[in-house]
């Protein structure tokens, strides 16, 4: 076989070697408007500073102009852009508005005046379930702490560990960590174990997710 | 990252050369040469419970070399080797968006190369039985890419014994055919489970022995002795206990009296942590005993 012969079959098999293409992850989620401070009680004749946040249609936080308002002004009043007082002892509801031209979101809390300022630490409790084929199971307490917020999975917890990679985020959108915060590899797989997250707020994130991270592939999710 | 599914795909390689191979070495001095692409491209993957997952697109390339040359009637030696070695993932976009959330990427280096020897324990006329010792060189790249994900070869020593026996025989007057098996076992480092293969290979003449269509069915079961992510203490990123039985027709046509082309495929049937997809192989042989 002549040099150039050679040369023309390892050419051509090159050939074969395939580009890089586009797969596509279906990440729409109903847009989400709520309020991140969670204030039980106002003091009397002092201000706060009411937050919110608004998730878009794949779990981005993005900044919006939102409207505030109060259902009972003597008591609670609050700027457009929510700066409360607290004018008189009573109780109001405190709601958050906006509207994107299309749609409109709105999320609202009860606030009471009351003798001090009341921050409620919240605490929610789920459970993790696979979506894919791969074990993962457990029931968990998500709570905010003063070192920031704690993941606490229960003895009934466990995954598999035959993935490469598994990894553990907090995200806004189930299907995707594209925005996500990453907690870290997962290095338990059995049993009760917790995380604590500095810099996290509560209401910060709205799912716990686990991922196959080398191969992009979604193992169980659980509600925040 | 110690990516089980590639290390899976670049071990298949080597027994997908049904049409040499089986327990017959080279004649002394003879030697079988080919220089063949194989390819795969996955985007589902058998997890570990034997089920079908989806996985981003992940593509698998291997220009290798093949060759056994006799160097006596008994002794054969074997080089297979992945001369280029292209891995690659898709990008993962968002169906919302259309941006980019993973960005895809691709290596290409020089992939793993396997050195082997093939003994004849009989002599001629007896049933052919051989034994061979084939050593998996790591000399493929891993942790490519910025995750770490992509791979060329195992990052392991593979140390293959395998045992091989057959026969050929006569299917009327005039056209050749032969059956054959194989036993082997792989002892692996780096943590990583022994296994135990083993296949059965059927082939058959054509058209005065210038087509050759060959079928051969490969099993690989883990030992499940190795470490997992659970307790692996020399990578965070880790894979192990794979397995499956794979089935692969072959097509070897002469088109010189020694000179030929190859076509196969093959494709799991089961598996654990394994791609689920066929591969294609296109090549070019010399067959110097011919």
């Amino acid at each position: 076989m002549k040099l150039y012969q050679l040369a023309f079959i390892i050419i051509s098999l090159f050939i074969f070697q395939s580009c890089i293409q586009d797969d596509f992850v279906d990440d729409m989620v109903e847009p989400n408007l709520r309020i991140s401070t969670p204030l039980d009680t106002i003091q009397l004749n002092t201000d706060f500073q009411f937050e919110e946040m608004f998730l878009n249609n794949i779990g981005n936080e993005v900044a919006i102009e939102a409207i505030w308002s109060s259902s009972n002004p003597a008591a609670i009043s609050i700027t457009d852009d929510g700066l409360a007082t607290a004018n008189m002892e009573g109780t109001s509801t405190i709601s958050v508005t906006y509207n994107d031209g299309t749609n409109e979101y709105q999320d609202a809390i009860i606030v009471t005046v009351g003798a001090t300022t009341i921050i409620n630490l919240q605490v929610s409790t789920g459970a993790i379930a696979t979506t894919s084929s791969y074990e993962l199971t457990g029931d968990f307490t998500f709570e905010e702490t003063i070192e920031g917020v704690k993941l606490t999975f229960e003895d009934n917890y466990a995954a598999s560990t035959a993935l490469p990679g598994l990894y553990v985020y907090l995200s806004n959108n189930a299907n995707s960590v594209g925005n996500a915060y990453e907690i870290g590899a997962v290095e338990v797989f059995n049993g009760a174990h917790e995380y604590i997250i500095p810099n996290v707020d509560f209401s910060d994130y709205q799912y716990v997710v686990y991922f196959c991270k080398p191969f992009n592939v979604k193992v169980g999710d659980g509600d925040l | 990252m110690k990516n089980i599914i590639i290390i899976l795909i670049l071990s298949v390689s080597i027994f997908n050369n049904a049409f040499a191979g089986g327990p017959w070495p080279q004649p002394k001095g003879k030697g079988y040469f080919k220089l063949s692409e194989w390819w795969t491209v996955f985007d589902q993957h058998y997890t570990d419970a034997g089920l079908i997952d989806p996985n981003v697109t992940t593509g698998i390339f291997n220009t290798a070399f093949y060759g056994e040359y006799g160097v006596t009637d008994r002794l054969t030696t074997i080089l297979n080797a992945n001369l280029l070695s292209r891995n690659y993932m898709n990008n993962l976009k968002s169906m919302t968006t259309q941006e980019i959330i993973v960005a895809g990427e691709a290596i290409i280096t020089f992939g793993d190369v396997d050195l082997g020897i093939k003994y004849g324990l009989t002599k001629p006329g007896k049933l052919p039985v051989s034994v061979s010792l084939i050593l998996g060189i790591p000399s493929g790249k891993v942790n490519g890419g910025t995750l770490g994900n992509l791979a060329t070869g195992d990052g392991e020593f593979n140390q293959i014994l395998q045992v091989d026996t057959g026969f050929g025989f006569k299917i009327g007057k005039h056209i050749s055919s032969y059956v054959s098996g194989y036993a082997a076992i792989n002892n692996r480092t780096k943590e990583f489970s022994e296994e135990f293969r083993y296949g059965i290979e059927a082939g058959i003449g054509l058209l005065k022995n210038k087509v050759w269509i060959t079928s051969k069915l490969n099993v690989v079961e883990s030992f499940k002795n190795g470490a997992t992510a659970e307790n692996v203490t020399s990578t965070s990123i880790f894979a192990n206990n794979t397995e499956f039985a794979s089935i692969a027709f072959e097509a070897n046509i002469y088109v010189t009296k020694n000179i030929g082309v190859s076509l196969g495929t093959a494709g799991a049937m089961r598996g654990e942590i394994i791609a689920a997809a066929p591969s294609y192989s296109v090549g070019v042989f010399y067959d110097m005993a011919k």
